[in-house]
């Protein structure tokens, strides 16, 4: 599904909710958001940075800041539920120690933490969205983003998710979740989420959104100039640069 | 930190992936026998030649009016002999020396030899040819002129015993080729298994890799450390079956089929044994590398 005439813009500690029925360019516009897929044309800022600026190299530096949930779960089957949320924070450079804490707290979040020990391909469809979800928030990443994160689950676990987005965005992500569930995303508005609309690829009577990220927030004042802001921009197939809004931040040199 | 992580990826890989590591090990310590056996082989083949370089092929038997002088003289001649490679004079004294010696080593009581004297024995001139194909066509030449030479009484050309050393000579080149084919081919196979067997292991993992932000060199380093952990056991093994197990078999081999020798059995030098381990560390690498499939790049330049 192509994503046409959309400009979303996302910040630290705030949780955006697109909804819309299948097939309605959710996942696209999750996947070019997650640097997982190229945009045809239009551009992705992520922290102050227009990524087609970049060089190819750079990019696992971005995605390694994504925290980013999968309609359909991509994990290593043959691995613990423990190895496969440690090795997100592994990339991103914690100590084992660390990432191991950092994970079964992620895992308790969503309320798997009993499962830490069991191998992934010994779980059902519903418990693996439930452990991308955990990979998703551990630490949390600067920015996560969750596909379809509450598809097949009861309503407990709907529960679970919305609180586990939460506590990721009041840790200072910058939450993007895209749902085609109405009580899912009624759920997030209630906690503070904003709701956007997605019909055929197009926003759906709601402006474009231009935001200037906040000032980062623990755990991660350690790395400022990653973290400072996560704000990630598509914009309209059919508009040229030059209608760009002008408060977006400065074309950057590729690292 | 990083190291840390690289640990726990090895780590993991051979636990999760046992049979994987040793059928790797094994290709590994195939690939070390294979290259180790071909320089032992070879080095085997040049003292068997040698061996048999020095061995007899025509035997001159002598008039008893050839003085030792004369018999040098015709020794002289025989040496510049372009197929010569070696002629011992023979003294009766020699001769009867040797048959004792013979005697000694088959039982025999000295006793029956007692009555035999050196004059018994005529003077003759042993003569080895250089190594040739037809080794035994050229003695039979060989001894065909000189059974005109005056003062040569008789000419022993050993070709039926030539002919037989060349056919086995001819076999055992061609049995050698083949072992080495067979063993190179079957090396190959289990390094190609190996390959197919490791991408398949990593497919998923690389893709999760990529998919949470690793670098290409992140993703296939880990696989790259176990397969060269892999090969420098797998052919440490190798080498060491070939530095215990290979004199050992030859001596044997050589004791059975009466080739006796005073240089020393061949061995692998240190420097052979590195520059081996050093070429199978490159070729587990190199397997290390190609064995993680990346998933197509996105390109954002």
């Amino acid at each position: 599904m192509v994503v046409e005439a959309v400009t979303l813009g996302v910040a630290s500690g705030e949780l955006i909710v697109v909804e819309g029925p299948a097939a309605s360019g959710k996942s696209t516009l999750l996947e070019v958001a997650a640097v997982a897929r190229v945009p045809d044309a239009g551009a992705v800022w992520f922290a102050g940075r227009k990524l087609s600026t970049l060089q190819r190299a750079s990019l696992p530096y971005v995605r390694r800041n994504i925290g980013y949930c999968t309609t359909y779960p991509l994990l290593i089957p043959e691995d613990s539920v423990l190895a496969n949320v440690m090795l997100a924070l592994a990339v991103r450079g914690e100590a084992p120690p660390t990432a191991e804490r950092l994970a079964r707290e992620a895992l308790a979040l969503v309320a798997i933490g009993d499962l830490a020990g069991r191998t992934v391909m010994s779980l059902s469809s519903g418990q693996k969205r439930l452990v991308a979800l955990a990979r998703a928030i551990a630490g949390p990443p600067p920015v996560v983003i969750a596909d379809e994160p509450g598809a097949t689950s009861g309503d407990l676990a709907l529960q679970t998710v919305v609180h586990a987005l939460a506590v990721a965005r009041d840790h200072g992500a910058a939450v993007l979740c895209a749902t085609a569930n109405s009580m899912l995303a009624h759920e997030l508005v209630v906690i503070g989420g904003r709701r956007i609309h997605l019909a055929q690829g197009r926003i759906a009577g709601a402006p474009a959104i231009g935001l200037v990220p906040p000032a980062p927030q623990a755990p991660y004042d350690s790395e400022p100039s990653e973290i400072e802001s996560a704000v990630a921009r598509l914009v309209p197939l059919a508009v040229d640069d030059s209608d760009l809004p002008t408060s977006l931040p400065a074309t950057k040199e590729p690292r | 930190m990083k190291l840390a992580w690289l640990a726990r990826g090895v780590h993991r890989q051979v636990s999760l992936h046992r049979r994987v590591v040793l059928g790797g090990a094994a290709a590994f310590c195939m690939l070390a026998l294979l290259l180790g056996g071909a320089r032992l082989g070879l080095l085997t083949a040049t003292r068997w030649g040698a061996f048999i370089g020095q061995n007899v092929h025509v035997i001159v038997y002598l008039a008893e009016d050839v003085d030792p002088d004369r018999a040098n003289g015709l020794a002289e001649l025989l040496r510049r002999m372009p197929t010569v490679a070696h002629i011992t004079s023979v003294e009766p004294t020699q001769a009867l020396a040797r048959l004792e010696k013979s005697a000694a080593a088959l039982g025999a009581e000295a006793l029956a030899l007692a009555d035999l004297e050196a004059s018994y024995f005529p003077r003759s001139l042993e003569i080895g040819l250089r190594p040739a194909s037809d080794l035994s066509q050229q003695a039979s030449d060989l001894a065909k002129h000189l059974r005109g030479v005056p003062g040569v009484v008789q000419v022993d050309a050993m070709s039926e015993g030539l002919t037989r050393l060349s056919v086995w000579v001819r076999l055992g080149r061609r049995l050698g080729v083949a072992v080495l084919l067979t063993f190179g081919a079957l090396t190959l196979g289990m390094l190609l298994e190996l390959l197919l067997h490791s991408r398949s292991a990593t497919r998923q993992r690389a893709a999760v890799l990529t998919q949470l932000g690793e670098t290409t060199s992140g993703i296939r380093l880990p696989a790259m450390l176990w397969m060269a952990a892999t090969a420098l056991t797998g052919g440490g093994v190798g080498a060491l079956f070939l530095t215990l197990g290979w004199r050992p078999l030859i001596g044997r081999l050589e004791t059975s089929l009466g080739i006796a020798s005073a240089s020393p059995l061949p061995r692998l030098g240190l420097r052979e044994i590195a520059a081996g381990l050093a070429f199978t560390l490159v070729v587990g690498l190199a397997l290390g590398f190609f064995a993680t499939p990346l998933p197509r790049p996105d390109d954002h330049a």
